[in-house]
């Protein structure tokens, strides 16, 4: 009896097995408790004040806001947005080509994507570590490149915002590589090659196939590394000998240097509100894609 | 369906079984360790076995931590921060169970406030008693020395390559416009607050301590007038860096600058303006494990052979009576004016001693100066 | 000409990201300290990490801490990916939102958001808190992988099940969960690599001697690269390619008729 009924909610649904909505508490409560709350804390902290060396006060004021209105701070978030977008351009016109060749012409996909991935379960730190030696004018590279004529004698790349640059887009790549390939290789390329068949030159039916059809992979892959970039402080650090300050290094440096862990709060307060935007954002985008049959 | 079976699909297929294998082979890898052997070392306590040192890192002689387990049968295990502002991040934010640490004084003192320190058990520490240099006793940041014991003392000043720098800077003022001139681009200072804004200050005329806003603001003008004449803000880097010739002029402490002479010419130099003299106190964090091996180090390191030893490697002035060094430390060391410097130099240094109001104005100076 | 330009780019692309491996491992063998200077070949410091007791602990750690995230993300996920697409949309859309959230969220702010919590909720930092930091974004991790193969798979095996009178945990049992299996081992890996390889999060709430492996590789490299950290970097590598070497030769022998096996004709 109890089978039936069973059998019958899920052919009635159309859906298949229902699942009971309660299995899905576990993990709520753990975000609930664990992710939101502890938000909840950095956003009360924000409201805090410093006291003495490294007390709390809860004054319940806005002055750590007040005190991010300098244009000083205004530079660094400026310039985090410029890394973002820097990270996410960059990722995206490296990436996408190689994601596309590995999914349309590549013949060992799995083998090659794997070797993507491979560098990436070596130790971050000292994958970043490692470019202090490939980005020293003593490495042989550059007195390769030199010798050939690519750069100059004086040009050194340590601790500056280029070598910056150089590992985000070095770090990030996989994230925008990884969902770029999920999405261009479920295409049918029959139909691109059909349509230059037809006569379309191939950036007509790269413009009218393929793009619409990677555009899903194109967002998420925009999304995996706008977002964390915003935070980005150890490759600041490690690579731009700590001189070039990011909201990640704003907040970093008041939780273990200056030890004003309700202005650091204010300022992390600001980063979740960047990102709640943009997510709202692209999830709209995301959902105007579904509904136009994307 | 097999066609056109998503990425996720038939990669899933095969990572499964990827999946499944590694974490087989990680797991026998690691055997029954993982079992008894991990839970058993995590979280238990292991009173008389083992010491927890949270230390600067490359403080500390690596002969020094076999003989002491030889002398005591104490293994120790070391974990490293590199700035006194960063242990009291870590013992602020719950950290519990490192058995020793070695704050600089003024780090003692908002330590002991913050209520992170247990007491010192003077009675376990007999031959730190005998051979103190008695200035070393009831500092000013411990006066009753209820919670700290000397360990070593130095100054904060400049390091430069002699054979890289053809001029022979002797002031702060010298030392910062040379950077902002002729070697920008290869100057370093330490990532520390009190000791960069407070050796600005000082060439400025203020007192490396003060707490005036003004004078503070001023201090601030130079150093972002200096920001982009830097290489590196960097305390661990720094030492190879001008060993390499990256950097030709570098803020730093003394023991650094020592070593740094001991490789390549160069010399360190305390600012004649004046600068900061400090004294690194070892102290027993509040919820230590094991107090006893604390008191058992510093008891050990207070003999004279094993404070040889400490002092060859860091080149650290020693705390322990100049008279029972003679014998078992090197001449040059104990002569070395790096490392002992004469009364004289000494006399121009003032130690740590800033106000609450003071840090707090520091610090915003500090995230001001290095986001610019 | 144009796939040969496309070729050539993809080849550009792997050169970049295995310089610095090949650097790690170059100066994993090399005999003398200093980086820049080749001084002879040696295997001397693999020995040395594997007699300092600081890495091997940290990296006994960093597999405790990675097998436990594993384990419980592995568990609260699926069950959230299982119950997901049939809540109401009431509760499914912020649920979405918040395993988005959690995995994109920037590691420092959710490092110090966690520390905060720890702090003022009084539970000491320790391998605890680390664990618990971590299945906050792995348990989203598992959730995705598991949703994505779910919601391939169609239910007309299930469905069959139910015709041959079969009850919902027996499905579950004997159906769902050996074709949801390799979903939700993946996501194990996947939950295991993050925990493994995580710092910052790490960083903010480890407590004191709970050192994990990349902590420990963080306060060696302050002194710029040191060639004992550079030959377990090296070690670790070679386990993890000796583990997916292992497994894909365990997969070729056992498969036999696998879709999966079929299906992929990259290897």
């Amino acid at each position: 009896m109890r089978r039936r009924a069973w059998r019958a909610g899920g052919r009635r649904r159309g859906g298949g097995p229902r699942y009971p909505g309660w299995l899905a508490l576990p993990a709520a409560g753990w975000y609930a408790a664990f992710f939101l709350v502890p938000l909840g804390f950095v956003v009360a902290y924000s409201f805090a004040a410093l006291e003495g060396y490294a007390g709390i006060a809860f004054a319940w004021n806005l002055d750590n806001y007040r005190s991010l209105w300098d244009p000083l701070y205004g530079g660094v978030f400026k310039r985090t947005l410029g890394l973002s977008l820097f990270g996410t351009a960059a990722t995206l016109l490296v990436g996408f080509p190689f994601a596309y060749w590995l999914a349309r012409y590549a013949q060992r996909k799995t083998l090659l994507l794997l070797l993507v991935v491979v560098p990436f379960w070596t130790s971050f730190l000292i994958r970043t570590y490692a470019w202090l030696i490939i980005l020293d004018p003593e490495f042989p590279l550059f007195r390769a490149l030199h010798s050939v004529g690519v750069v100059g004698a004086d040009l050194n790349l340590l601790y500056t915002p280029k070598a910056i640059y150089i590992g985000v887009v070095y770090n990030y790549l996989p994230l925008m590589v990884l969902p770029l390939y999920a999405a261009l290789e479920r295409l049918d390329w029959s139909l691109v090659e059909a349509a230059q068949d037809l006569g379309d030159p191939p950036w007509r039916a790269f413009r009218r196939i393929t793009l619409p059809l990677a555009l899903p992979g194109v967002v998420a892959g925009s999304l995996l590394v706008f977002i964390p970039l915003t935070g980005e402080y150890l490759i600041p650090v490690i690579l731009g000998g700590d001189k070039t300050v990011f909201a990640g290094n704003l907040i970093a440096q008041q939780f273990l240097e200056a030890h004003d862990w309700p202005f650091g709060s204010a300022i992390a307060v600001v980063v979740i509100a960047a990102m709640t935007v943009v997510l709202v954002a692209f999830s709209r985008i995301a959902a105007r894609q579904e509904t136009q049959g994307g | 369906m097999s066609d056109q079976e998503s990425f996720w699909q038939r990669g899933v297929d095969r990572k499964g079984f990827v999946a499944a294998a590694g974490l087989a082979a990680l797991a026998a890898a690691s055997g029954g360790r993982l079992g008894a052997d991990a839970f058993a070392a995590v979280g238990r306590d292991e009173a008389g076995g083992e010491l927890l040192y949270y230390n600067w890192a490359d403080y500390v002689n690596p002969k020094t931590y076999p003989a002491f387990e030889k002398a005591t049968g104490i293994k120790v295990k070391k974990d490293f921060y590199a700035s006194n502002e960063a242990l009291l991040a870590k013992l602020k934010g719950g950290a519990r169970g490192y058995d020793l640490a070695v704050p600089t004084g003024y780090m003692v003192q908002i330590l002991a406030q913050e209520k992170l320190l247990e007491p010192i058990d003077w009675s376990k520490l007999p031959t730190v008693k005998k051979n103190i240099n008695q200035k070393f006793r009831r500092l000013p940041f411990d006066p009753q020395d209820r919670y700290s014991v000397a360990k070593d003392w130095g100054t904060t000043g400049f390091i430069y390559r002699t054979d890289l720098v053809k001029e022979r800077p002797t002031s702060w003022r010298e030392f910062f416009t040379l950077a902002k001139t002729t070697y920008s681009g290869k100057v370093t200072v330490l990532d520390g607050i009190p000791e960069v804004i407070g050796s600005m200050a000082v060439m400025l005329g203020y007192s490396y301590n003060t707490d005036s806003k003004s004078q503070l603001d001023k201090v601030k003008q130079e150093l972002i007038a200096l920001k982009p004449h830097l290489l590196a803000i960097t305390s661990t880097e720094y030492k190879q860096l001008l060993i390499s010739g990256k950097a030709v002029l570098g803020l730093g402490w003394n023991g650094d600058g020592a070593a740094v002479a001991a490789k390549k010419p160069a010399q360190y130099v305390i600012g004649k303006e004046g600068g900061e003299f400090w004294v690194d106190s070892y102290v027993i964090p509040v919820g230590a494990k094991n107090p006893d091996a604390a008191h058992a180090w510093i008891d050990y390191v207070y003999g004279p052979k094993a404070n040889a030893v400490e002092t060859e490697y860091t080149y650290y002035g020693s705390p322990v009576k100049t008279s029972l060094l003679k014998g078992v430390l090197a001449a040059e060391i104990l002569g070395n004016p790096a490392v002992f410097p004469p009364p004289n130099v000494l006399a121009k240094l003032e130690p740590n001693k800033v106000s609450a109001r003071g840090t707090q104005l520091r610090n915003r100076i500090w995230t001001e100066f290095k986001a610019s | 000409m144009g796939k040969r330009l496309l070729k050539a780019h993809a080849l550009a692309v792997y050169v970049f990201l295995y310089a610095p491996i090949a650097v790690i491992v170059v100066y994993a063998f090399n005999s003398g300290r200093q980086v820049l200077n080749w001084d002879g070949f040696s295997t001397k410091w693999f020995g040395e990490a594997l007699r300092d007791n600081t890495i091997t602990d940290a990296f006994r750690n960093s597999l405790l801490i990675g097998a436990g995230n594993a384990l419980v993300a592995c568990v609260l996920g699926t069950m959230l990916a299982l119950a997901l697409p049939r809540l109401p949309r009431l509760l499914r859309l912020p649920l979405d939102a918040l395993v988005m959230m959690t995995l994109v969220t920037p590691e420092i702010v959710f490092g110090i958001a966690a520390l905060v919590f720890f702090v003022e909720t009084g539970i000491p930092l320790g391998l605890k808190t680390i664990l618990i930091a971590h299945v906050v974004f792995n348990a989203s991790v598992v959730a995705l992988v598991v949703r994505a193969r779910f919601t391939g798979m169609g239910e007309e095996l299930e469905e069959a099940s139910y015709d041959l009178g079969a009850g919902p945990i027996a499905t579950f049992r004997q159906v769902t969960l050996p074709r949801l299996a390799p979903a939700v081992l993946a996501g194990g890996l996947l939950a295991f690599t993050f925990s493994f390889d995580d710092f910052i999060t790490s960083f903010f709430v480890s407590g004191a001697g709970t050192t994990t492996l990349p902590l420990r590789i963080f306060s060696a490299l302050r002194f710029g690269i040191s060639p004992v950290i550079n030959a377990t970097a090296v070690m670790i590598l070679a386990l993890t390619l000796g583990s997916v070497v292992l497994a894909y030769v365990v997969l070729r022998r056992s498969s036999g008729g696998r879709e999966g096996v079929s299906a992929v004709p990259g290897l």
